[in-house]
């Protein structure tokens, strides 16, 4: 009895000790890459992805967790900060990401994702530095957010209207023109839907994209290196403002409480709109029958690259820089801009395929030579700037008081202005 | 030597709960304290002592006096609304209904404080709504001009009042309910034979003797009143197809303090002056009601 149990113990032993090591063999190849987007449309692009790794990479899980941008930036902001996020691929803009690098938190791209990037056929330096700090790569460049004129072509028909605008004078002109009214004379189809409510960074960025349409004008300047500053107070701040308060409150050819947004134009509860690529592939989904194209805007547009960064270590980071390298590959690409339609930043992919069948993307791909672009700095403070910036608009897009009156807006504009300056010196950052 | 014995196994008995409880409860704020003298930006290992400086820069801070006074309208606007709303609802139910269909009212009563905030506070948000919404639909039949309940800076706040309220009162009125069925009935009777009216009975019988479940009642409501966020998020937040002015209020703007900006000190700060709020508004209903309680 004794033997038979030595013997059994010791098979015991044995099989414990082999299952042990295979096991451990396993863990040190099976590797879990969590994915985190702040956009939920992606999420199918990223799942396309991790399916066509299966077979070059078997031993690589992929755990897709894309939720809304606000939500994203909070999980982010906890999850890298308290050093609990695991082995995670994290989407992020430029200017976001270098928060985490200055503290160590994000990994240095290795030698072939750097090769990778650093190659001018691949991207060009305006997508290469935006995924790096202080000369050293950080992230895969993979997509970017770029705003054009949005306009219901059946509307522009009816209204009479053969061309795009070509000036923001003309926005107004065509926005007045495209407006539908009740017998009250209340919009019940807005000419221009405008951002003028809710919350966060997003109506600072759109009165942006407005203001540099007056001739380049910037938010935010870099005067100096390291040296900043908030303009609102200018021509084209100004300009900008009183266009917004005569469409809302003098033409009424909007209104606060109108249905806005992407939503509000698939819905045909707005004439034209100034967003960014994703509404083509939102569109094709929600409203595939609408009849819409799209234009470059009269001066430039923002650009706002997002890239892939990486929080893993040894075996982890390899799987996970694996798989942002894969999102690159021009199949996936394709897929992307065809079934997202967020554009994608790597140069040499033939995207013929999806533009050529899907026109509405002229209007982002097809720019005049002089086209300019800006981007939000890479700034410690910039989501706070923007969000205060966003709350003062809010209230003054509300405010009839200050339709036409010149000297309140210059006063509003500089009040805000003098806000966000106050910022930038308290971090030290403001240029004297 | 017995009673040291005892006394040492009630102290080690109590202690494992004594220290998860310091742990979950203590710690943090004695954390949130320490933090509102510290900058700190969430990431960095450099947390430097400020002394008091967010305060002092809390106090000039144009957002966070905005969300103070509109967490405190809003507070108090739940408060006044439920507790007088709960009172006599809890009233009809135990008095007119005798007991027959109570469980029917209480469950109906009670069912929004269950239901999901999310949802619910999207049926609010089409409710409010300008254009499509029944209430200015129904407004509308007795010639009131259409409302931007979402919009307006004193409607959006009447609306998550409201939001709050519909939701604060099926708790309230539980408990009140709870009161009510240990009030002695024979004050009632006496009070009857002494010819007061229903009215006057709950008037001067039951306000009274509910004194200690009204303090329950409006202590709880208040702290969490002033605790709102999820009501004013998803009535009015980045909802981009179907826009809303966002109230500010404390706690949306200590989170965009901590975790947009990664001002984690500054939010700190707002966390403490908020503590102080609740504690100081306790103290004082404690002592409102309480005291004049114990005197009668």
């Amino acid at each position: 009895m004794t033997t038979i149990f030595r013997h059994t113990g010791q098979h015991g032993l044995w099989a414990t000790a082999l299952g042990a090591s295979l096991l451990a063999g396993m863990a040190a190849q099976a590797q879990t890459v969590t994915v985190w987007s702040g956009y939920p449309e992606l999420a199918p692009f990223y799942e396309h992805v991790a399916e066509g790794m299966k077979a070059t990479h078997p031993d690589i899980t992929v755990d897709v967790q894309a939720i809304p941008l606000r939500e994203h930036e909070r999980r982010v902001a906890l999850g890298i900060g308290s050093g609990s996020a695991g082995n995670v691929v994290i989407e992020l803009p430029g200017s976001t990401a270098n928060r985490y690098i200055v503290n160590d938190l994000l990994n240095e791209a290795p030698a072939d994702v750097i090769e990778f990037v650093s190659n001018p056929e691949n991207f060009g330096p305006f997508f290469v530095d935006a995924a790096s700090f202080g000369g050293t790569l950080y992230g895969v460049p993979l997509f970017r957010g770029q705003s054009a004129l949005f306009y219901n072509t059946d509307m522009f028909e009816a209204a009479g209207l053969t061309g795009v605008p070509q000036t923001m004078a003309e926005f107004t002109e065509y926005a007045e023109k495209l407006t539908q009214r009740d017998a009250n004379g209340n919009p019940t189809v807005t000419g221009w839907s405008l951002r003028l409510s809710g919350g966060g960074q997003g109506i600072a960025e759109k009165f942006w994209i407005n203001m540099f349409q007056y001739d380049g004008g910037l938010m935010i300047e870099e005067v100096g290196p390291g040296q900043w500053r908030v303009n609102l107070n200018t021509e084209a701040g100004r300009a900008a403002l009183s266009q917004y308060l005569d469409n809302v409150h003098t033409l009424r050819t909007v209104t606060v409480e109108a249905p806005a947004d992407a939503e509000a134009f698939q819905r045909g509860q707005t004439a034209m709109f100034i967003r960014e690529s994703w509404v083509i592939g939102d569109t094709a989904a929600k409203a595939p029958d609408l009849n819409y194209a799209t234009a470059p805007l009269p001066y430039g547009a923002i650009g706002l690259p997002a890239n892939l960064y990486v929080s893993a270590e040894d075996d982890g980071a390899d799987a996970a820089w694996a798989f942002a390298m894969a999102t690159n590959e021009p199949e996936n690409l394709l897929w992307l801009l065809e079934n997202v339609g967020w554009l994608p930043n790597r140069g040499n992919v033939d995207y013929s395929p999806v533009t050529d069948a899907v026109p509405q993307f002229g209007g982002f791909l097809d720019y005049p030579a002089d086209y300019e672009f800006f981007t939000l700095p890479a700034l410690a403070p910039i989501e706070e700037l923007l969000t205060r910036i966003a709350n003062r608009l809010v209230e003054a897009f509300a405010n009839p008081a200050l339709a036409g009156d010149a000297a309140a807006i210059e006063a509003f504009l500089q009040a805000a202005e003098d806000e966000a300056n106050a910022i930038l010196a308290r971090e030290g950052l403001l240029a004297q | 030597m017995l009673r040291r014995k005892r006394w040492i196994f009630a102290i080690l008995a109590l202690l494992p709960v004594l220290l998860v409880y310091g742990w979950v409860r203590i710690f943090p704020i004695g954390e949130i304290l320490r933090l509102s003298l510290h900058k700190w930006d969430l990431l960095s290992r450099n947390k430097p002592f400020i002394g008091l400086d967010n305060f002092r820069e809390l106090f000039q801070d144009t957002l966070f006096q905005t969300a103070l006074v509109n967490t405190a309208i809003i507070a108090f606007g739940v408060l006044l609304v439920t507790i007088p709303m709960a009172m006599c609802l809890a009233a009809l139910i135990y008095h007119r209904t005798h007991a027959r269909f109570a469980w029917f009212y209480e469950t109906s009563v009670f069912i929004p404080h269950v239901a999901s905030l999310v949802p619910a506070a999207m049926a609010w948000k089409w409710i409010f709504d300008a254009r499509l919404g029944p209430l200015n639909a129904l407004l509308g039949v007795f010639g009131v001009e259409p409302k931007a309940w979402l919009f307006d800076p004193v409607l959006s706040v009447v609306a998550i009042i409201v939001l709050c309220s519909w939701q604060a009162l099926g708790y309230a009125v539980i408990i009140y309910l709870v009161g009510f069925k240990n009030l002695p009935h024979s004050l009632y009777e006496a009070a009857k034979l002494d010819g007061a009216t229903p009215f006057q009975a709950f008037r001067f019988v039951s306000v009274p003797l509910l004194k200690p479940i009204t303090l329950y009642v409006s202590v709880v409501t208040l702290v969490s009143a002033f605790n709102v966020y999820a009501q004013v998020f998803v009535l009015a937040s980045d909802a981009q197809g179907a826009p809303g002015r966002q109230v500010r209020v404390l706690v949306l703007d200590m989170l965009e303090n901590a975790f947009r900006n990664y001002r984690i000190g500054y939010a700190a700060s707002e966390a403490v002056v908020l503590l102080v709020i609740v504690l100081a508004l306790t103290l004082i209903q404690f002592t409102l009601l309480r005291e004049k309680g114990g005197r009668r």
